[in-house]
């Protein structure tokens, strides 16, 4: 049984040892191992067209979090309130974002958006004084995140709501008997005790917004992200640099994921 | 008392508006929008042209091995994740000191966190002709060939989608009043009797959830298939992106889209009715 164990995890994480093992690669070529240096980290990092892509994976990916975390935690509050139909029409349209595949998300917002823009363009042209150059709606920044924050502030909200099922209600109603305005005991009572599972809903957020690819390949139009850039150069081919890159995305996720998992164990500790 | 109701009406509404906004815009428009151009008609140019024609939906049998690969590989990887994952699960829940529990546990959690696209592509290496199948030459071992076959596209998917499938069997067995197995073992059952009559019967619950949460994630699978299928194992997914991307039939591309949505749907609602039957007042969640 124990061996059986560990055979498991060897089969989750050598694959992962092999790709960064390589990825310090001396050699040319991808799957000759030559002694080890970082040189394809350096190339990974001179070229423009990764840290190009890098840039916009962690513009992207922060705008994702703070939206998902600051909009999910407001409705997981709101949500405790409601009830009868708008609760369960709520609770239906968080288990489809959640549930509904991202190719199908993918999909169903490049070609809403691109139909919605189409229409939009020769209105603001003809809306737009003679002369200047009116503004063209297209995919990009804005499409890649609204679409990301769709999946993402559904998992906030039932992370945050978890958090708040357990919480103890006596302490909100102290604050109140004592005269606390609603503000200061959200302030002072609630938040402090939801907070960790905000961080972790940031966390995941980001960490979920950073690895797609699927959503970004349709909607993010001329935007390269990293993934989509990993994507492409392995289609045309294995090398060192693409085990380099990917083993710098591993390990962004890596140092996020730990980090939400040490709060969500503060939690749980309290 | 009033006043403070209705202010307090207005706080929920308003906290609630940006998430329906969001659902409005990003969720119900798009869907509503896919579903009304699978009933449309190609462009001539590609794209859409209004119009009302099931067209799209006879032609879906062009796409019939996609839908064929899809419906028989992703259950077989379904059902190979279960049979990889449930004695893993089994040895966390029921054999580990309770201290290294959660390490552990964390420790099969965290690689589905990190990206499938990079963890996918570790196995064109591993699969590919430099990897295992050199080392089987070495050995004597000719002519292996591993990557774009079923083969390996069902290996890409037991690495992805492992730590999924480990979690809800986890969690159920963790749950289960271990007295029953001791009970059980008094009563001079063996520990296989006890195995199939006790600890099998209550992790259902959390088989059913594992399988259903892999099925659904596999049904719209690209990554796995394209790395790992090589263009000879193609999933639906793989259809939708050369119907939107490259051939740009977008009222085709829709209605695929739509099938595929009501295969899940229709798979949904028979695994629910399946637990509603299954279980009386047990309450299992997802997370």
């Amino acid at each position: 049984m124990r061996i059986y164990a560990i055979a498991v995890f060897l089969f989750l994480y050598v694959p992962i040892g092999i790709i960064v093992l390589f990825s310090f690669n001396a050699g040319r070529h991808a799957s000759e191992l030559r002694g080890l240096s970082v040189q394809w980290y350096g190339k990974a990092l001179s070229n423009p067209f990764v840290a190009d892509a890098f840039f916009t994976s962690l513009t992207v990916a922060f705008s994702v979090a703070v939206l998902s975390s600051l909009m999910g935690t407001a409705a997981a509050l709101a949500l405790q309130r409601l009830k009868g139909t708008m609760r369960v029409l709520f609770d239906g349209l968080i288990y489809i974002s959640v549930m509904v595949p991202g190719i199908v998300i993918g999909i169903a917002t490049l070609v809403a958006l691109v139909t919605v823009f189409d229409f939009l363009n020769p209105i603001l042209a003809s809306l737009w004084p003679e002369g200047a150059t009116p503004p063209k709606l297209h995919m990009g920044y804005a499409s890649v995140i609204a679409a990301h924050t769709l999946f993402t502030m559904s998992l906030v909200i039932i992370l945050v709501r978890a958090r708040i099922a357990g919480m103890d209600r006596a302490l909100i109603e102290a604050s109140m008997d004592l005269y606390a305005t609603p503000w200061r005991t959200f302030y002072q009572v609630t938040l402090p005790q939801i907070y960790p599972a905000i961080l972790a809903g940031f966390l995941l957020s980001f960490t979920f917004s950073f690895d797609d690819f699927i959503i970004s390949f349709f909607v993010a139009g001329a935007n390269t992200t990293l993934p989509i850039y990993i994507f492409s150069s392995i289609r045309r081919g294995v090398t060192p640099e693409v085990n380099a890159i990917g083993s710098m995305v591993l390990a962004v996720s890596l140092v996020l994921l730990l980090t939400a998992q040490f709060l969500l164990r503060q939690r749980a500790r309290r | 008392m009033s006043a403070d109701k209705g202010t307090n009406r207005w706080l929920t509404a308003a906290l609630l508006a940006p998430t329906s906004m969001w659902f409005l815009v990003m969720l119900i428009f798009p869907l509503i929008v896919i579903l009304v151009f699978s009933f449309g008609e190609r462009a001539a140019v590609g794209g859409y042209a209004a119009g009302f024609t099931l067209e799209q939906y006879a032609n879906l049998p062009s796409r019939l091995k996609a839908f064929q690969n899809t419906m028989i590989i992703a259950p077989a990887g379904t059902l190979l994740c279960l049979l990889v994952a449930y004695p893993l699960a089994y040895y966390l829940a029921l054999r580990v000191r309770s201290r290294y529990k959660l390490l552990l546990l964390v420790l099969v959690i965290v690689p589905f966190w990190t990206s499938l696209l990079v963890r996918t592509y570790a196995w064109i290496f591993i699969l590919g002709g430099r990897g295992i199948p050199a080392l089987l030459e070495w050995v004597g071992i000719e002519g292996v060939r591993l990557i774009n076959t079923p083969g390996a596209v069902l290996i890409g998917i037991v690495y992805g989608y492992l730590p999924l499938m480990v979690f809800p069997i986890f969690v159920s067995l963790e749950k289960l009043d271990k007295s029953l197995l001791e009970a059980s073992s008094d009563l001079g059952a063996s520990p296989l009797k006890t195995f199939l009559q006790v600890t099998l019967p209550l992790s259902m619950p959390g088989i059913a959830t594992g399988c259903m949460l892999v099925f659904i994630l596999l049904m719209g699978e690209f990554l796995i298939p394209a790395f790992l299928g090589g263009g000879k194992v193609f999933f639906i997914g793989n259809a939708l992106v050369d119907l939107f991307l490259q051939s740009r039939n977008w009222p085709f591309g829709a209605a695929v889209s739509v099938t595929l949505v009501v295969i899940m749907l229709i798979t949904v609602s028979l695994y629910m009715r399946l637990m509603m039957r299954g279980k009386t007042g047990r309450d299992e969640s997802l997370m």
